[in-house]
């Protein structure tokens, strides 16, 4: 190997009269923060895809599998009930699949980000590692991962020859990322608290059910009276699955109140609240 | 070059703890020059592995800063940076990756595994790798990177005599283009690769020179004053000393009588320390005393 390399490997290669604070910034000859973070990136992007599909038994098989199994239980369930006939101007099985999918996108946001820092824990050896980029690293990798599958389902239901075709395609996509960002805030807050409180990981599982039906995966929240509404319109994973659902659908009736404002704001205000956590207990979490 | 300037760390325990004034490190300063390898010595719980991994900036202190003028690695030992569910492979990938595009991930892994020698294991999970295993992949990765300070924590403990040797003599290559910082109970692997020594006590760092030297103190620490060698006066006031801390010992042992017979157990055994400490002193300075007198006797006799 070259000597003369013009890497530092540490990152923080330094000298006091440049360096005051001795945090990581370039040197004269050290990779720059950016560098060093794009390489730490990169390194549990493919830790994580490797462990994400082949160490698990059928890891693949499973990530289409339970998404499907769910949503044709669903889709049982509710036929039994009611039929097909159900929502204004959306066929029922694509409008049920696009909120399960973008549900889960933030529910899984959300569930990975609670994991990601224990499951890093030994990486922290490293000063490069920051608890912050296990939760990145795993929602960005979760998202990709969902977006395919959501895509092979959506082809599937092209094949099988139902109207899946987003009337709007910048909305759903727009929509689509929007949850996707939604989940990250929500997984950098939980990522923080679960760790630092481990009895908070039980209670955001327990809210996984009723936070499924509430959010209007399943049955749409239009037939409900509006005293009720007011108080499910607080939950922000309504206007941003309505939001998306409207792209799809052009003619869709949303919800009365949907507004894509209210959950940016919440969006935002996680991803905020959530960098702020690292920020400040990024030494606690390091040495949990 | 590593500078550490006013350095201080504790660590917080529970919101309960009692022990929070308990500054594991305290306003340390020290330089450790380029290429010198130093020894850390010190009791358990003195602060070695802290302060390696203050080093390594694995840790933020309290107080104070390291600044890393070269290349640092991260502390090689038992428990450092490989995760447990991924194969050796996969670590290895990781870290080259981690230190960014200028290695070549292959020539690494052939690296790695040429000094691990771990054979077929290589592909299987960490977790079903034994601690010697653990230690040379470990230590096999940080070499595989030119780092300009290796920091090890008893990396090579668990280590066979052909590890040991191996790995003493992968240092004794490096030198001159790379120094070492290592905590080790081991004696003479300090003193086999080690020039300079620190040593850590009550939260103080003592910089020694020579490595020998710093073994030396920790020593007679560990060892206790020695009687023998003290003077009459100094064992006077050793006496006293110990007169009122059995006293101060007796006081609490009374005062925690209403105690229930567990609790009142520990005040029992210092108060019982207490007591031999002081007969111990007492009965130096009656014999010395006694020899005294005995001279005087024959110089009078005569």
């Amino acid at each position: 190997m070259a000597s003369d390399m013009n890497d530092d490997m540490s990152g923080e290669m330094n000298t006091p009269s440049e360096r005051p604070s001795g945090d990581k910034k370039s040197g004269p000859k050290a990779r720059s923060a950016w560098a060093v973070t794009r390489s730490v990136w990169f390194a549990m992007f493919m830790r994580e895809a490797i462990g994400r599909t082949m160490t698990d038994r059928m890891g693949w098989f499973w990530m289409i599998a339970e998404p499907a199994m769910f949503l044709l239980l669903m889709i049982g369930i509710r036929s039994f009930i009611r039929g097909d006939k159900l929502i204004v101007n959306a066929p029922f099985i694509p409008w049920m699949l696009v909120g399960m999918m973008g549900f889960f996108l933030i529910r899984e946001g959300m569930m990975q980000g609670l994991g990601a820092i224990n499951a890093n824990k030994a990486l922290f050896a490293y000063r490069q590692v920051h608890p912050v980029d296990g939760v990145f690293v795993r929602n960005a990798l979760d998202g990709l991962i969902r977006t395919l599958i959501f895509l092979l389902f959506m082809l599937g239901g092209l094949m099988l020859g139902t109207d899946f075709r987003p009337d709007n395609g910048f909305q759903a996509i727009g929509g689509w990322l929007s949850l996707w960002l939604f989940g990250l805030g929500l997984g950098l807050v939980t990522s923080v608290l679960g760790t630092l409180v481990p009895e908070v990981s039980k209670i955001i599982r327990m809210l996984n059910m009723p936070l499924l039906i509430l959010s209007g995966v399943i049955m749409p929240l239009n037939q409900l009276p509006h005293y009720l509404l007011e108080y499910l319109m607080l939950n922000p994973i309504v206007h941003g699955l309505e939001y998306i659902r409207h792209g799809f659908f052009d003619g869709y009736q949303v919800v009365h109140g949907t507004s894509l404002t209210y959950f940016w704001a919440w969006t935002l205000s996680s991803l905020a609240l959530g960098l702020l956590m690292h920020v400040r207990f990024k030494e606690r979490l390091k040495s949990q | 070059m590593i500078e550490i300037q006013n350095l201080s760390k504790r660590y917080y325990h529970s919101h309960y703890s009692q022990s929070d004034d308990h500054w594991v490190l305290k306003d340390i300063n020290l330089t450790i020059p380029t290429g010198v390898s130093v020894g850390l010595v010190g009791a358990n719980g003195a602060g070695k592995s802290t302060l390696l991994r203050l080093i390594a900036g694995m840790d933020t202190p309290q107080k104070g800063r390291v600044i890393r003028h070269s290349k640092v690695s991260w502390p090689i030992g038992l428990a450092a940076g490989l995760q447990s569910s991924m194969t050796g492979r996969q670590n290895v990938k990781f870290v080259a990756r981690m230190h960014g595009t200028e290695y070549d991930i292959n020539s690494i892994i052939e690296r790695v595994q040429d000094f691990a020698e771990i054979g077929s294991a290589f592909d299987e999970p960490i977790r079903t790798y034994s601690s010697g295993m653990r230690s040379r992949l470990n230590f096999g990765l940080s070499l595989a990177f030119d780092f300009d300070v290796y920091l090890s924590d008893e990396a090579t403990a668990v280590g066979d005599r052909s590890f040991k040797a191996k790995a003493s003599k992968a240092f004794k290559d490096k030198v001159g283009q790379a120094s070492l910082i290592m905590v080790s109970h081991g004696e003479g692997i300090l003193k086999e690769l080690c020039q300079a020594g620190i040593y850590l006590k009550e939260g103080q760092a003592y910089w020694y020179d020579n490595i020998h030297d710093a073994i030396k103190a920790y020593h007679a620490d560990s060892d206790g004053p020695q009687l023998d060698n003290m003077t009459l006066p100094a064992l006077q006031k050793l006496r006293k000393e110990r007169r009122a801390v059995m006293e101060d010992a007796k006081l609490a042992r009374e005062a925690a009588e209403t105690l229930p017979p567990r609790e009142k157990k520990p005040y029992g055994d210092a108060l019982r320390a207490a007591r031999e400490a002081l007969r111990e002193v007492r009965e130096e300075i009656q014999s010395r005393q006694e020899r005294a007198s005995r001279i005087t006797e024959d110089a009078q006799g005569e």
